[in-house]
């Protein structure tokens, strides 16, 4: 029969004193508390077994042959040979040296904190951040070192065995709960009343709907076509650089190339809206059908975002036309249509048709005839 | 002493007339763990879990979450006077001009790779040693959602400081949203607040880095500790090991020194890293602009094998219907961390169903012990290696000056061909593993002394493997306790399948039977020891006749 938890006897004998004196002094089993996992599993401290020497097993009332029961085994010997007293000294040193130069850099960490230069430009800067970082290391590592060197080396090395507690319940116990939860369903007499239930259903089940409008309301959605369909370019709009200069017939040697923007401020339409200036030799350039009036005299403007996950497509190989997206090594051709040549992308980079102004400046002809950026399921169903 | 005692008649006096908290203290402190390096991966994640919600708190002091844009005038001289969102700003504030702030971010940042890295090397430990069965399928499954919100925490973390890296990443996030057929722009709407760049974003981010995602972590890993606590940590085969025992240490004060020293460690560790390997350097990299990007871009290590499935993917779209679905994107990036994730989830009941083990396991495996799943274990990480891997092609590509298309093309080819190949050599390895560990425990050590019988015929003798090894071989099991044999082993009686399973139909039983021998051992070994040769002493008594 089991005590109950808080019977004394158990607790006193065994609360205080290292390790060694609680086993050499044990509690005997027939008087051990309940201190297993759960006061129905009965683990007792009594089932706590150090084999690191067969002088302590003695001393815990077990010989040999009675742990050696399980699967035959017999115990192993574990943990190193006892440290003589002046090992255990030099150990004890060792931990205290450890502890002490935690306690050292603590003070080098504070004193560097607030002496240090940690300003960009000032001449201690570049040692600012790593001396910090040291001191602090070796403030943790010191304590953390100093604690797992003590523990083992100069503690009791022993290896304890406790009992597992049956995992489930006893079938007993599981139908006392099933009956109780069936006994407070009919004292809630919501069997006898299907009209409750009905309508708890549909109570409940609408709450659930209840956040619906709240998780709704937090997008703005009313012109969400239109916003992924369209970006700033209208026409006659200039092309400028990021500088904010204009780009003019004539600026760009061949094989170069130009990012442009539309003249406008809203960072989602700057976003929308990057676009490469490229100008080859015209006769490098392959006119697409229906294209022909896009491009000036070998200059020709796609969007820059990808139309794989709209990274800039930015590194253009002058020879080849190649143009590269550095997300996903998608791989257009400049020189004909910006077609997909390599890569994940599945679509052509849109193109800006362009057109030069009465001052020589390159315009836009209108917006991109298609969304610019990665697809969408609504892409083609406007 | 006199101070122990003063704690434990005062102190705890006063608790325990209070709380009774006497008994559970004692029994915490008396509860026996195992002890083996490979458990030390969890407690590292945990540790790391701690230095993250430290160091992030202190950045939260000054990091400010807005769009908005101002002009640098920090003390990084050469960003002065750039246009730039005030959560770039306060990043490089907190990195040039908060004493320590820099140290603070490192940290952070080197606090979050380790934590999925300890978090995938814990998982990898409990898979390949069988720790997830019966009765801990139910951890495995926190386990595996703390990894899905690691994941989550860290992306949204690396998209907070807004420079040119963090804002590519969030470009690609909106469009793998967008990707999604039916509710992807509707969802990316929702998320980002309008069209990207967003005008919300960044506030979101912020609040499900700082708040939501921390909280459910704390959440699972609070119930993760405390199913390990009631179920009690699993252990390896040894001697005087059992499914009914644990072997170790108490918590109290060996193992509380070794693991408290240890956090300190880790934590130490990582002072270490976040003062001398500088990570993120953002001021390097400018403040985020929708047309400007540069080669080589990384993300942390942990999206990696996102972006190689992506690299790998050809340039697929369906479109019909006057709808697109872009499967270029989906397939990589939704599809097929959905699958990963989920058959992650469902493999303890999926073994069980395959094996028909429904029995309690607190015995680690060794890998070798249960060929099949270890190999299907290393066919998933090579298949995620080169997915990891190919994330990397364009720096592989520059560094071994080898064409970009062709390592997506090896990409592509490995990724079909490795995993099978790793299956089947994994699977022969393991076998040949059991094989000269049935010879080691069965016959013991080659002793180089050869012996002739008085038939004529020449033996070498045997010397029996040491104990403890030979336990930790041999596994046999009690089958007097109520739970925990080894189940199906070949020779098993048939009392060792579960009663009342429903299953008792014996060819289902016999087919259940001889696949779990396939999984576990190969046919015609046994688990037991069996004498099929002379052992020493039978030749010391045959030589005396």
């Amino acid at each position: 029969v089991t005590p109950p938890p808080d019977d004394p006897k158990g607790t006193s004998a065994d609360a205080a004193g290292s390790i060694r004196d609680r086993l050499k002094s044990p509690a005997p089993s027939s008087e051990a508390s309940a201190s297993g996992d759960t006061s129905r599993s009965g683990v007792s401290d009594a089932s706590f077994q150090q084999t690191d020497s067969a002088g302590l097993r003695e001393a815990h009332g077990r010989s040999a042959q009675q742990e050696s029961t399980h699967a035959g085994f017999e115990p192993m010997e574990v943990g190193p040979e006892p440290l003589t007293p002046r090992e255990a000294k030099v150990a004890e040193l060792k931990v205290a040296a450890l502890f002490l130069l935690s306690a050292l850099s603590v003070v080098a960490f504070c004193v560097w904190y607030v002496v240090g230069d940690h300003r960009f430009g000032t001449p201690g800067n570049p040692y600012f951040n790593p001396l910090l970082g040291l001191f602090m290391a070796l403030a943790l590592g010191g304590v953390g070192a100093g604690a797992v060197v003590w523990a083992k080396t100069l503690m009791v090395d022993e290896e304890a065995v406790q009992e597992r507690h049956p995992f489930g319940s006893p079938s007993e116990e599981r139908a006392a709960t099933a009956e109780a939860l069936k006994a407070g369903l009919g004292d809630s007499g919501l069997k006898r009343r299907p009209l409750l239930i009905g309508t708890l259903a549909l109570g409940a089940g609408s709450l659930a709907l209840l956040p619906l409008p709240f998780v709704f309301g937090m997008g703005r959605f009313q012109h969400k076509e239109r916003e992924l369909a369209t970006t700033a370019w209208r026409e006659g709009m200039r092309l400028y650089r990021n500088n904010g200069t204009p780009v003019r017939q004539g600026d760009l040697q061949i094989g170069a190339v130009e990012s442009v923007f539309p003249d406008v401020e809203l960072p989602q339409l700057r976003a929308d809206s990057p676009v490469l200036l490229i100008r080859m030799r015209p006769e490098e350039l392959q006119v697409q059908e229906g294209r022909e009036d896009w491009s000036i005299d070998g200059h020709v403007a796609y969007s820059s975002i990808c139309s794989h996950l709209g990274c800039p497509v930015k590194l253009y190989e002058q020879q080849t036309h190649h143009l590269l997206c550095p997300c996903h090594q998608s791989t257009f051709d400049a020189s004909r249509g910006a077609d997909v040549i390599f890569g994940p992308a599945a679509r052509p980079l849109p193109q800006l048709a362009i057109s030069v102004d009465d001052e020589g400046y390159f315009v836009a002809q209108g917006d991109f005839s298609e969304p610019i950026g990665p697809s969408y399921w609504e892409r083609d169903s406007r | 002493m006199t101070l122990v005692s003063k704690a434990t008649d005062g102190t705890g006096r006063w608790v325990d007339d209070r709380l009774g908290s006497s008994n559970f203290v004692r029994r915490s402190l008396n509860k026996v763990f195992p002890d083996h390096w490979s458990f030390m991966l969890g407690e590292i994640a945990l540790y790391t879990f701690i230095i993250l919600l430290l160091s992030g708190t202190y950045l939260a002091f000054f990091y400010t979450p807005s769009l908005g844009e101002v002009v640098y005038d920090g003390s990084y001289t050469p960003l002065v006077g750039v246009a730039m969102s005030e959560a770039y700003h306060s990043t490089l504030d907190i990195s040039f001009d908060v004493r320590g702030g820099l140290l603070m971010r490192q940290i952070h940042h080197w606090a979050a790779l380790l934590f999925m890295v300890a978090i995938v090397v814990h998982i990898m430990r409990v898979f390949f040693t069988g720790a997830f069965r019966k009765p801990r399928e139910l951890n495995w499954v926190i386990g595996v959602l703390l990894l899905i919100f690691g994941l989550l925490e860290g992306v949204a973390g690396y998209s907070l400081p807004d420079d040119l890296l963090s804002g590519t990443g969030l470009r690609i996030i909106w469009s793998i949203m967008l990707a999604v057929p039916v509710v992807g722009t509707w969802a990316a709407f929702l998320i980002f607040g309008a069209e990207y760049p967003g005008t919300d974003i960044l506030d979101r981010l912020y609040i499900a880095h700082v708040f939501v995602v921390p909280l459910i972590l704390l959440g699972l890993i609070t119930l993760h500790m405390m199913m390990i606590w009631y179920q009690k940590h699993t252990q390896f085969a040894g001697p005087g090991r059992t499914e009914t025992n644990v072997v170790g240490s108490r918590l109290y004060p060996a193992y509380a020194a070794k693991a408290g020293g240890f956090f300190f460690l880790v934590f130490g560790v990582i002072a270490l890293l976040g003062g001398l390997a500088q990570i993120n350097p953002v001021w390097l990299y400018g403040p985020y602009n929708p047309s400007q990007v540069f080669a080589g871009a990384q993300p942390d290590w942990y999206i990696g094998f996102l972006d190689g499935s992506t690299r790998l993917m050809p340039g697929w779209e369906i479109s019909a219907l006057g709808y697109t679905v872009p499967i270029n994107v989906i397939i990589p990036t939704v599809v097929l961390p959905g699958l990963m994730f989920t058959a992650m989830l469902v493999y303890p009941w999926l073994e069980q169903r395959f094996t028909g083990d429904r029995e309690y396991h607190n015995l680690l495996d060794r890998p070798r012990d249960a060929p099949v799943r270890t190999a299907i274990g290393a066919m998933a990480l090579s298949f995620y290696m080169v997915l990891w891997i190919s994330g990397g092609n364009d720096v592989i590509a520059s560094v071994f000056r080898v064409s970009v298309n062709n390592t997506t093309y090896a990409g592509r080819v490995l990724l079909l061909l490795l995993p099978p190949l790793v299956y089947v050599i994994t699977k022969r390895v393991c076998l040949a593993l059991q094989h000269s560990d049935d010879e080691l425990a069965h016959h013991g050590i080659e002793s180089g002394t050869i012996r002739r019988l008085p038939s004529g015929e020449f033996v070498e003798e045997t010397v029996p493997l040491p104990m403890p090894y030979r336990a930790a071989l041999t596994r046999v099991e009690p089958s007097e306790v109520g739970h925990g044999q080894k189940v199906l082993a070949s020779g098993a009686p048939d009392q060792d399948v579960p009663h009342g399973s429903g299953h008792e139909d014996s060819q289902y039983l016999e087919t259940r039977r001889s696949r779990s021998k396939g999984f576990f051992r190969p046919k015609g070994v046994s688990t037991t020891p069996t004498r099929t040769e002379p052992s020493p002493a039978e030749l010391e008594g045959s030589g005396q006749q």
